[in-house]
């Protein structure tokens, strides 16, 4: 080969380095952008669903406070009645927003924070089932006051 | 404050304790029932509307999502451990049934009269329960 034309070769694959060392560079903080954009949202996410376990762990402690009071008389048993009703509509709606995370969970996204989400959910269940029975269906049992009267006896 | 326990309960517990999942159970009961005023262990879902001999459903987060049932005996500073189950894995259950509830409450009331009841203690490390038959 002589020596113009191996001159032209450099030439064009300098060029050629040149162009993809800029693209590339271009590129890649395009992409740095793009990864961090991604990734504020996934931070917010975990964030709002910690909020959002957060309240709703809160009306746990709130439901079982309610079970600490003496002689509920039917007019507050008439809104209990009522909280029971709204707490299994909140958690119908829970469920169905945990059935949407399904696909990011299969993708191990917030992991955490979703499954603590979904355990206090399940608490709220375990919450207004409780509630139920303590103001509704264990005083009606046979013998259940009589045990308490007897119990206190001892 | 003296903590008691049924036969049913100590059944359970021995379950749970060879299930390698569920084995936190014994440092559960120590950390929340062991060393614990009157006070402390009034808290969870009163089941029985009686502030005297309060029976109390705890759940207890953690790996194995324990729900405990107990009667707490006030004035005696006693504490009696009627039944518990984990929530989830493969012996974990929603919930019991209020006629088992009413079932347990009947029997705890029987067996303290009967006195058959297991003590529980821990050893000299506190890091093992001890049952004893009354």
């Amino acid at each position: 080969m002589d020596c113009p034309s191996f001159k032209s070769e450099i030439s064009e694959t300098l060029s050629s380095v040149r162009r993809l060392s800029f693209e590339e560079k271009k590129s890649s903080i395009f992409n740095e952008e793009r990864v961090n954009a991604l990734l504020d949202s996934i931070l917010e996410f975990k964030k709002s669903f910690r909020e959002k376990t957060q309240r709703i762990n809160n009306i746990n402690e709130k439901i079982e406070k309610l079970t600490w009071f003496d002689n509920v008389d039917d007019e507050n048993l008439i809104l209990i009645n009522d909280l029971i009703s709204s707490i299994k509509d909140l958690h119908s709606t829970q469920i169905r927003i945990y059935v949407t995370l399904n696909y990011i969970r299969s993708k191990g996204v917030a992991k955490k924070e979703i499954s603590d989400f979904k355990n206090t959910i399940d608490e709220l269940k375990d919450s207004y089932q409780d509630l139920e029975s303590v103001f509704f269906f264990l005083p009606k049992l046979p013998d259940f006051k009589e045990t308490t009267k007897q119990l206190s006896l001892i | 404050m003296k903590i008691f326990c049924l036969a049913e309960f100590k059944v359970e517990f021995e379950k749970l304790m060879a299930k390698k999942s569920y084995n936190s159970i014994e440092k559960d009961i120590i950390d929340y029932f062991f060393g614990k005023s009157v006070q402390e262990l009034s808290s969870g879902t009163r089941l029985n509307n009686s502030s005297e001999t309060p029976y109390i459903k705890k759940r207890i987060s953690g790996r194995g999502g324990f729900r405990f049932y107990f009667l707490l005996i006030i004035k005696d500073e006693s504490l009696y451990l009627m039944f518990v189950h984990p929530k989830t894995g493969s012996l974990g259950i929603e919930n019991i049934t209020d006629e088992s509830k009413a079932y347990l409450y009947k029997k705890i009331l029987e067996c303290i009269k009967n006195r058959n009841l297991y003590t529980l203690d821990l050893d000299l490390e506190k890091n093992n329960i001890f049952f004893k038959k009354l």
